[in-house]
């Protein structure tokens, strides 16, 4: 299932190849190396410098963290509360418990309106539900109208981070795509030509397309208010001039309340993109009237969410706030970018939520594409203890896979059962050592190292070599030591 | 079957959260708050703070007395080049210098939004300025208008006052009686960074963000 270069990636948990598979088209592209490390650098620089000038940075954390375990310790209240008091105020809460459900809602929605076309402020929970190929198959014509969503859905591509999901795309591939998909003659590779050819694009639609769709970054449970932030103003035009707004949304995306936005909006911006506020962040309450949508139906989506609510190591991982910030962080996602991940969620925080949001069902080699440096942790500013969480997945990876039948004769699993037997008594442990000791000594070079080995044990001297079995064992050595000064030995 | 989907998720979530606060409320005011709320800055330095953020966020930047607000108006309406404008609901008429031309959105009349589109530029009041991310707030009352009017004009002149200018954005949650049922919270013009992480002003919102602060506290404006 493996993608080589330039084919299609592919970002369903349940298709995409394994991590280690799926990475190796990009570490063979150094084109593709370059974009994502050019663009990580740049927002990295302008983060350490916003983060810096905020003393309070760490009580930012503590609050913010501290606010979204209180709200996930209480959720069924908090989204029951949101659920009363977005009805009160005209809107209509709809709950899908998976994504197929999601999909049949927005669906159901679409046909009632008579929507043929729909603009779409970006989204990653659309793309987790994969929305986008529904509606085409629906007969629905979709519009992403963030920058970033036009180069990837022009150019047939996929995202590869969540706040910039094109980061992988350089300018003259989208100049390319976009005289491609435009029909613009002459266009240069410009990025200010490059937006507006983007604007020119879409401003007949902002104003044309009765029906949006897009995503919450907060969801304000005294209130029933969604608050969306962004850069551009095309969120603004979807959330302002159709008549009909449909907002996705995460079950875990409640705050308790309008000020709790202090905290969060001081510490998004600045972990995202690396600026103090983003240019726009809209809240709207239900249906205003006179001021934008008149119909605003909202999906609360749990498509596992709940599965991971409960367990104390694992539910941090739902205080997140989708800010990048740990894949920007992170060594690995510098090297492989996002498509490796074979989800929407790439990087540190893609590594712990995909394979949870599938029940460990699939993605196992997630938890395993880290270093465990923990510098995603440090960045995060909602403090989601990452490599905690991944430790603790790489230990269900490893109860599940033991157990299975068809590894019983798996010679690392074979190797463990024979040591846990080996070490538990101490003369099969120095038996096992005089065994040990002579079997190696043909393996071992004149140097005293190991260069290779045959079997399981291959895959260590791949790429590093070995010592040799020293000809004794500390005990050995006291005892002889013991033995030739007369003494005893304790 | 949604309604059933409802209680299925539900029921899921509380059982796996059986510790869910009793008292809601009480768990939740004794959340750690330890962050900066008040900032330290004089009235002025705020202010000041204030404008070197506009700037940078390549906003031009007036600053005038209370007496000299229309003048100062008229003057910036003239200095843009532009001619049609869009007046919210509930901008004070002495605002609307009569040289121009003026589509005034009414509550019960509201503009439609290809008179909108074709106006040139939209002046508006505003609920709140945040000095530390030169953030302008809108709450879309009386003469900060519907939230489309200060989206489609390419040109935004606000009008802010130094008095409505806070330091920390705690400071302007701390203004809200209550949770407003609109908001927009602007930081700049319009902007992409997503070919090259290349700063690009102006994608779909205004391209030029034109504020004109007015020394209302008794404080003397500095000269630019």
């Amino acid at each position: 299932m493996s993608h080589a270069v330039g084919e299609h990636p592919v970002l369903d948990p349940a298709q995409a190849a394994p991590f280690p598979q799926a990475a190796l088209p990009v570490l063979r592209n150094p084109q593709l190396r370059k974009n994502v490390a050019h663009a990580i650098d740049v927002i990295q620089d302008k983060r350490a410098r916003l983060v810096a000038e905020k003393t309070d940075w760490q009580a930012l954390r503590a609050a913010g963290a501290a606010i979204r375990d209180h709200v996930l310790g209480n959720l069924g209240a908090y989204l029951v509360q949101f659920e009363e008091r977005c009805t009160a105020a005209g809107g209509q809460v709809h709950w899908a418990a998976d994504a197929d459900e999601a999909r049949r809602i927005i669906g159901e929605i679409l046909r009632e309106e008579h929507a043929s076309e729909v603009i779409k402020i970006k989204t990653m929970t659309s793309a987790e539900i994969q929305l986008n190929p529904f509606l085409e198959a629906a007969g629905v014509k979709v519009f992403e109208t963030d920058l970033a969503e036009i180069i990837l859905q022009l150019g047939e591509d996929e995202p590869s981070h969540i706040v910039v999901p094109a980061l992988h795309v350089n300018r003259s591939q989208v100049r390319e795509i976009f005289a491609r998909r435009m029909g613009i003659e002459g266009l240069s590779d410009e990025p200010r030509e490059l937006t507006a050819a983007a604007r020119n694009y879409l401003r007949q639609k902002f104003l044309g397309v009765p029906t949006a769709i897009g995503g919450a970054n907060f969801l304000i449970a005294e209130t029933g208010a969604v608050a969306v932030v962004e850069s551009e103003g095309n969120g603004r035009m979807c959330l302002t001039l159709p008549r009909t707004l449909i907002t996705l949304a995460g079950i875990e995306k409640i705050l308790p309340r309008f000020e709790d936005l202090e905290v969060m909006l001081q510490v998004l911006a600045r972990s995202a993109t690396g600026e103090r506020m983003s240019p726009y962040t809209s809240l709207w309450t239900g249906v205003t009237p006179g001021d934008g949508p008149q119909r605003f139906h909202v999906v609360l989506l749990d498509n596992g969410r709940s599965s991971i609510l409960g367990r104390h190591t694992e539910q941090q991982t739902l205080r997140c706030i989708r800010c990048a910030a740990c894949m920007n962080a992170c060594p690995v996602y510098r090297q492989t970018g996002g498509h490796a991940y074979g989800s929407v969620y790439p990087g540190p925080i893609g590594a712990i939520l995909t394979p949870q949001l599938q029940q460990m069902r699939h993605a196992q080699s997630l938890p395993y594409a880290s270093s465990l440096c923990a510098a995603c942790y440090e960045v995060c500013p909602v403090k989601i203890n990452i490599p905690e969480v991944l430790l603790e997945l790489r230990s269900q990876v490893v109860e599940q896979e033991r157990k299975q039948a068809g590894r019983f004769f798996d010679p690392i699993y074979m190797g463990l059962r024979v040591a846990n037997v080996l070490f538990s008594r101490a003369w099969m442990f120095q038996a096992a050592q005089r065994v040990g000791r002579v079997g190696m000594r043909c393996f071992t070079r004149k140097d005293g190292w190991i260069h290779s080995l045959p079997g399981v044990g291959g895959k260590w001297t791949q790429t590093r070599d070995l010592r040799g079995m020293p000809p004794q064992t500390f005990r050995e050595w006291c005892a002889a030591r013991g033995n030739a000064q007369g003494k005893g030995v304790a | 079957m949604s309604a059933s989907s409802r209680q299925r998720i539900l029921d899921r979530i509380r059982a796996a959260t059986p510790a869910a606060a009793p008292q809601l409320a009480e768990a939740y005011a004794a959340l750690p708050r330890e962050y900066v709320r008040l900032g330290a800055m004089s009235a002025n330095a705020c202010v000041e703070r204030m404008i070197e953020r506009l700037r940078e966020y390549d906003a031009e930047v007036t600053r005038c007395m209370p007496d000299e607000l229309e003048a100062t108006i008229a003057a910036r309406l003239k200095g843009s080049g532009r001619r049609v404008f869009v007046a919210p609901a509930g901008l004070p008429a002495e605002w609307q210098a009569e040289e121009f031309v003026w589509k005034v959105d009414k509550n019960l009349k509201s503009l439609p939004v290809s008179e909108i589109e074709s106006a040139e530029g939209v002046v508006t009041a505003a609920f709140c300025g945040i000095a530390d991310s030169g953030t302008i707030v809108l709450h879309h009352q009386a003469g900060e208008g519907r939230r489309i009017l200060t989206l489609l004009p390419d040109w935004h002149l606000c009008v802010l006052r130094a008095s409505q200018v806070v330091e920390t954005l705690p400071e302007y949650f701390s203004r809200c009686p209550q949770p407003p049922a609109l908001v927009t919270w602007i930081s700049g013009p319009s902007a992409t960074a997503d070919i090259e992480m290349t700063r690009i002003k102006g994608v779909h919102g205004p391209r030029f963000l034109d504020v004109i602060l007015v020394f209302d506290q008794g404080s003397q404006p500095t000269l630019n």
